[in-house]
């Protein structure tokens, strides 16, 4: 079995998910703009865009700004569950054991099975809102927020497919049936920055936040909400500890990973 | 009450008190999860608040979450969990003992209502610890009381609807959860920025009159329409009541004569 055969398993997976289960695909499409629209509509009632802009502490557009950290934070959370909760799913469905025994590392099969998905959810997320986004920006600022927000999407999906696997291994070695990840996801969000900016919070929470590859890909993502053109050595440095962190996150992953499969072989917790 | 009932009805507390124990972890795990995404909304939302009214803000948002957690609870904890009890094949167990299934279902109360309450003590130790607002402090608590109770049982009165309809028909469990949280929206409109013409229409939108006599008596909120608010409640529930038994009374002579399709939610 090579890596194309698990890449292709995760396209048909897919398909034949939204294709079986057309309300998760509808539901899928409205979420982004629930959330959306939840958060802006609370911050109309109570507050205003001026207000916004001075607490945010920057000239931007609330809701570009909203869009890039809803679309960050919900690939951002596509991955986590994807990838960290899939072990749970296989687990619960007693398809475990098979991934184990896979010809590649589990790791290796849990992330190429996973990448087809993700390309697919965040392309459809992001043309959701590119109507949106081309409307209040205008045609040609538009398309550059927009690229800037693919790229948010595209490099920050690397370093947290390797944290998103760190995840897996810890689910894999406890014996624990529990959804840890249900609450562990909504506050890796908080500490990223999600909906908040992580230069706002308290100093000990920003140690955090400095961890955390998600706080890069939502920062990234926000980027583009800036009134005017981002900065390019903002963009550049960005990437680049993105990237630094893929190598770290998905090196240490590698490695944590084949322990916790070892352990979990060892003591049934399969 | 005649003895055999109570029998009955001390083995549905049991069973849910002992459920509640024994998931324990998935209980702490449920809290956690809900005060912390409503904690990352709220976040968000106050992002537009000015630093001077910032407390009023802090608790209108934090009761409308509130109501919109009674909600979303009681529809999902006590009408989804009809889909257990159905794979479970218990639901003709019950029958064939004479026992309606949606009295063993009456039980998830005790579930809904710890979540619910715990979430709640959980919210406002984290949101008022974070902006330094008393989010707990009541101007009245009897309205308050009255308030959460109709809430309640509206709340309740859905769930058993829906956990009726899962027994002949599939459903869409994301699509409640889209509902639920478009209820959000609505429920945080204050009805005194509506056109005068347009508050009693929007106080008739089902949970929308409970959620102001709420937010009213937490200080949230001018007090304006009260009579129309209580009285629009009281209806409302009591429809939603009736609604909801006589769903389960149909679902169960249909399913008596033709059985379970064991379709729930999905």
């Amino acid at each position: 079995m090579g890596l194309r055969t698990l890449l292709k398993s995760g396209i048909v997976l897919d398909m034949y998910f939204f294709k079986n289960n057309r309300f998760a695909f509808v539901s899928m499409l409205l979420w982004p703009y629930l959330i959306l629209g939840l958060i802006l509509g609370m911050g109309a009632l109570f507050g205003s865009a001026e207000s916004f802009r001075e607490n945010v502490g920057a000239a931007v557009n609330p809701l570009t700004y909203f869009v890039a950290s809803t679309l960050a934070a919900m690939v951002s959370l596509d991955v986590m569950w994807g990838v960290g909760g899939s072990v749970l799913h296989h687990r619960w469905i007693g398809t475990l054991p098979y991934i184990l025994l896979t010809p590649h590392r589990t790791s290796v099969t849990l992330v190429l099975t996973y990448v087809p998905r993700y390309l697919l959810t965040a392309g459809i997320q992001l043309a959701e809102f590119a109507p949106l986004i081309l409307m209040t920006e205008g045609v040609g600022s538009g398309a550059l927020k927009l690229g800037v927000m693919a790229l948010a999407v595209t490099v920050g999906m690397l370093p947290i497919l390797g944290f998103s696997a760190l995840f897996a291994s810890f689910l894999l070695s406890i014996k624990e049936e529990t959804n840890v990840l249900s609450w562990v996801n909504p506050l890796i969000l908080l500490f990223s920055g999600a909906f908040y900016p992580a230069y706002l919070l308290p100093k000990w929470a920003r140690l955090i936040s400095v961890a955390l590859p998600s706080t890069y890909t939502i920062e990234l993502a926000r980027l583009s909400a800036l009134m005017g053109s981002p900065e390019l050595r903002k963009v550049t440095a960005l990437i680049g500890i993105l990237v630094a962190m893929s190598a770290v996150y998905n090196l240490v992953s590698g490695l944590v990973i084949q322990a916790g499969e070892r352990r979990a072989m060892r003591e049934g917790a399969i | 009450m005649r003895p055999r009932a109570l029998v009955r009805a001390k083995a549905v507390l049991w069973l849910h008190t002992i459920r509640l124990w024994r998931y324990r972890w998935s209980f702490l795990n449920m809290i956690l999860s809900e005060a912390a995404w409503i904690f990352l909304f709220v976040l968000g939302a106050l992002l537009f608040v000015p630093s001077e009214q910032l407390g009023v803000a802090v608790k209108a948002a934090f009761w409308t979450i509130v109501a919109w957690s009674v909600i979303s609870n009681f529809s999902s904890l006590v009408g989804a969990w009809m889909n257990f009890f159905i794979s479970l094949g218990m639901v003709e167990e019950h029958l064939v003992h004479g026992f309606s299934p949606f009295k063993a279902l009456l039980g998830r109360l005790i579930t809904g209502s710890s979540v619910i309450v715990a979430s709640l003590l959980f919210m406002a130790a984290l949101v008022g610890g974070a902006f330094h607002v008393n989010l707990l402090a009541i101007d009245s608590v009897g309205l308050l009381t009255i308030g959460m109770i109709l809430l309640a049982a509206e709340g309740l009165s859905y769930g058993f609807t829906v956990a009726a309809i899962s027994m002949r028909t599939s459903v869409p469990h994301n699509l409640l959860d889209i509902l639920n949280l478009g209820f959000v929206g609505i429920l945080m409109v204050p009805v005194q920025a509506l056109p005068e013409g347009a508050r009693l229409a929007y106080l008739c939108i089902p949970y929308v009159a409970p959620a102001h006599l709420v937010k009213v008596a937490t200080g949230s909120m001018p007090p304006v329409l009260m009579a129309e608010a209580l009285a629009i409640s009281a209806l409302e529930t009591a429809a939603m009541l009736a609604a909801a038994a006589l769903a389960m009374r149909s679902v169960e002579t249909w399913v008596r004569r033709n059985g379970v399709r064991a379709i729930g939610f999905w």
